[in-house]
């Protein structure tokens, strides 16, 4: 089953079109991540997913039931945009108040227990107004966590986070949806963060999905290439471009394209009279992937 | 590579919903200050108008407004449209009170995100529209209980007479505490159709619990040769009728106007919330 499941979604806003005749697959106990540039309609989807907007048209449906159901609902956590804590209400008391909406009775366990995850349980009696970015970043996701959902959907949760707050998100994420299942939708525009987690990825730009591929697709797709280094690197070039079809010199670095044969290569400039002082076998990830992706779509 | 596992939904009932909602409105006036703050303005006002207020005598003297402490309390008669201050200044007051106690309320709850966490949740729009209903009722009807002490206090301090029909006194309460819910649902209403704009929700609230509206509609009346009790419909009518004169026939004016109008301004808030955006 998937978790979630648009068809035909769209949404304007004074005649402007957000979103487009949407679809999107999220399959369930997936780390889906979410890529677009700045207005491409990432939020908007995830709010309308919450609950927040109110779609034109389309079909939201969440583990096979209409969105809109109490029962799915209650087991959906999101932190999109802020927290939505009280300002003058400690931290504890803000997750009370969730505990009560849902309905939680064991509620000073379960509002331990995600402190405990992110890390925030000495800090319970501080006042929400007083926390730092980081810090209202981790309430936030403590409060997506009340109740253990089943979908998490996260917009842009590593914003305002360091180095140690960003590991720790990952190791959450990874965790959540390993010991209790969870599906987790997350967009970020920290690629490189985004991939380490990520088992699946929808790419939207100006509204429209434009590509949805799991990790190992993303895998299988991504370009390989290998970078060297010689001391003469304009002869050593040239000799390459006799073998290799596409041969680039960038930045003091010899780039082979779609070639990950290191021992070949080496051997063939031994042959040629170069010595290979540094080479390595390199892959395009997910941020160089998107860029390329992004021009191709100018381009058309 | 995902780790699906079969995941059970239960669908909450109306009532644990309305339960989980209220519960969440109760926790938030008993923890922040703005419930108590709203409390000692309504105990205060009355006990400082009733105390001080006065009007100026043709021998350049200054006499009292009020002769009795339950004037603080409620008119002596129905009067529709004003005719002095201290006609006005009755327990009628704690609904413009409320009105902005119910913006700040509410706009708060826009203001900090916290209404997305709830509809990200199971909580339906009714659901809001309900307990915001209900919550800011109770807390108007303990204002009218703090403006009950206030006034007296202040009436009895200020040495006026004590002699009152105390049935109509009860009724008048009563009916007052009884229009908190209608007053609430009007502000409930005022306050999520313009929740984007903090500033027109909290002046059209103080606006409407000033009760202003009601010359109008008494010119209309008069114009029909209507009667006035015809007034009794509206919020303000129903919350003039329950005076220091009335009878039991107020009081179920009170009870019948009050919940209609709850009844009316939820539908309706329910029906526009739920066609538009939450914020």
């Amino acid at each position: 089953m998937n978790a979630i499941e648009i068809k035909g979604l769209s949404k304007s806003f004074r005649g402007l079109y957000a979103l487009d005749d949407l679809h999107m697959t999220v399959p369930q106990g997936a780390i889906y991540g979410f890529i677009g540039e700045n207005g491409s309609g990432k939020s908007t989807t995830e709010k309308l997913i919450c609950g927040h907007l109110v779609p034109d048209c389309g079909e939201i449906t969440l583990f096979g039931r209409d969105y809109t159901d109490p029962g799915v609902r209650s087991r959906v956590g999101a932190l999109i945009e802020n927290a939505g804590c009280f300002p003058n209400s400690s931290i504890y008391q803000n997750l009370r108040m969730q505990t009560i909406n849902l309905g939680i009775s064991d509620y000073d366990a379960e509002i331990r227990r995600v402190l405990r995850i992110v890390r925030m349980e000495e800090h319970a009696s501080l006042k929400f107004k007083k926390c730092s970015l980081g810090m209202k970043q981790r309430i936030g996701i403590a409060m997506a966590l009340l109740g253990s959902p089943a979908l998490l959907i996260l917009d842009e949760p590593i914003n305002g986070l360091d180095t140690d707050g960003m590991r720790m998100m990952r190791e959450i994420l990874v965790d959540i949806t390993q010991t209790y299942g969870c599906t987790v939708l997350i967009s970020s525009h920290i690629l490189g963060e985004l991939e380490k987690i990520a088992t699946h990825y929808g790419i939207i730009r100006q509204g429209k999905m434009i590509m949805e591929l799991s990790a190992e697709e993303m895998d299988s797709r991504a370009q390989v290439f290998t970078t060297l280094k010689t001391k003469d690197i304009d002869g050593a070039c040239k000799v390459l471009s006799e073998k290799y079809a596409d041969v680039r010199l960038e930045n003091g670095t010899i780039r082979i394209i779609d070639e990950d044969d290191t021992a070949a290569i080496v051997d063939y400039l031994m042959k040629q009279g170069y010595v290979v002082s540094e080479i390595q076998k390199n892959k395009v990830g997910l941020e160089e992937y998107y860029i390329e992706l992004m021009s191709k779509k100018e381009a058309e | 590579m995902t780790n699906a596992r079969e995941i059970r939904f239960e669908s909450p009932t109306f009532s644990r919903r309305i339960k989980g909602m209220l519960g969440v409105d109760f926790y938030r006036l008993f923890h922040t200050p703005l419930f108590y703050i709203f409390l000692a303005i309504a105990a205060i006002i009355p006990a400082m108008v009733s105390a001080m207020t006065v009007m100026p005598t043709p021998d350049g003297g200054d006499s009292a407004l009020y002769s009795g402490v339950w004037q603080i309390i409620a008119a002596s008669k129905s009067l529709y449209v004003i005719e002095s201050i201290a006609d006005y200044a009755n327990m009628n007051m704690v609904f413009i009170f409320g009105g902005i106690m119910v913006s700040i309320f509410i706009g708060h709850d826009y203001k900090s995100g916290y209404v997305k966490q709830l509809f990200t949740t199971h909580a339906k729009k009714q659901d809001y529209m309900i307990a915001k209903t209900l919550a800011c009722a109770f807390a108007m009807a303990c204002m009218c209980i703090t403006y009950l002490i206030g006034g007296t206090v202040g009436g009895l301090l200020a040495g006026y007479e004590t002699d009152v029909n105390v049935g109509s006194l009860i009724i008048a309460i009563l009916g007052k505490i009884i229009m908190s819910l209608g007053w609430a649902s009007l502000y409930t209403f005022l306050n999520v159709i313009f929740r984007k704009y903090f500033g027109i929700s909290i002046t059209l609230s103080f606006f409407f619990g000033t009760g202003i509206l009601i010359i109008g509609a008494a010119a209309v009346v008069e114009s029909l040769s209507l009667p006035a009790s015809f007034l009794n419909m509206f919020l303000y009518g129903a919350s003039v009728n329950a005076n220091l004169s009335s009878n039991i026939g107020a009081l179920m004016i009170c009870i019948v106007v009050s919940v209609a109008w709850a009844v009316f301004y939820n539908a309706l808030g329910t029906k526009i919330l739920s066609k538009s955006d939450v914020y």
